[in-house]
């Protein structure tokens, strides 16, 4: 059972709502200034963008690193973070 | 190749359903990433193509070297022996393809597993340009080899590092060995 972070709980613990894109887990301060300037300036765009690509973990990881440069261990936990939010909420 | 940006966006749902990749609608968030994705596939299979004629070639004469392919497809054996392995790696030869089937069956399953990672597209270019054949060691399934040792799918440490690590140790526990204080003498001398 892989561990999740403090941030991936809190994230997956209620509505979204207009949380800042750098509030998804994985995503720091300059990971979220970056997709700030592609346009994905709160949470709620980065799901869109995740929803799109049908959930699915290859395009939405594939995606993350080329806008924003994430490694694979922040696209994992963005991808995590995202896909427990969605079996709650959506 | 046709520029992937003026094509209209039905073109490019066509285009990867045609190279089989999963995706979904097609936004302009989502265009890039996939016209990324079909540049991969088509590079990939422009390699792959022609490969079936140059096979007949290789097998009358093997010092043939192809200028065209990019990709450094060697033709070191499975990675069962390394010894062959260890030599022909450094030395890419832009041999033809001695098993276009291999490597072309185990490239999806490799692509896909690498998506992600753009390293083979460029690693391929480059490094094939200047090659020529300097061994005749011929095995095959040396392509899908090649790559994947180079980026060392499903392996975290490459197999070379691990022969490299396995002779220390063995060796190591040679040298104890060999300084071990030898017992033809007993031990069990009465003191005088």
């Amino acid at each position: 059972m892989s561990s999740t972070s403090q941030k991936h709980k809190e994230f997956v613990a209620e509505p979204m709502g207009e949380k800042p894109v750098n509030a998804l887990a994985g995503i720091g301060e300059v990971l979220g200034k970056r997709l700030e300037e592609k346009g994905f300036d709160k949470a709620y765009v980065v799901l869109g963008q995740f929803l799109v690509l049908k959930k699915d973990e290859e395009l939405f990881r594939d995606w993350l690193k080329d806008t924003c440069g994430a490694n694979v261990k922040q696209q994992g936990d963005c991808y995590g973070c995202l896909r427990e939010w969605c079996d709650s909420f959506l | 190749m046709a520029t992937l940006g003026n094509k209209s966006d039905q073109e490019i749902r066509e285009l990867l359903d045609e190279y089989g990749i999963k995706h979904g609608p097609i936004v302009n968030t989502t265009r890039a990433l996939y016209e990324k994705k079909l540049r991969e596939a088509m590079a990939k299979n422009n390699v792959t193509k022609p490969s079936p004629d140059k096979t007949f070639y290789r097998e009358e004469q093997e010092e043939v070297t192809y200028v065209t392919y990019r990709t450094p497809v060697m033709s070191a054996g499975p990675s069962g022996d390394g010894k062959p392995y260890m030599r022909s790696r450094p030395e890419y030869s832009e041999r033809d393809f001695v098993d276009d089937k291999l490597y072309s069956r185990s490239r999806p399953e490799y692509s896909s597993r690498r998506q992600y990672v753009d390293e083979p597209h460029v690693y391929n270019t480059p490094s094939s340009s200047s090659y020529s054949k300097p061994t005749p060691v011929v095995k095959s399934g040396g392509g899908v080899v090649e790559e994947e040792k180079t980026e060392s799918s499903g392996r975290l440490i490459p197999l070379w590092i691990q022969f490299l690590v396995f002779l220390i140790v063995a060796g190591f526990l040679y040298f104890i060995f060999i300084n071990m204080e030898s017992a033809e003498s007993s031990p069990f001398n009465r003191i005088q």
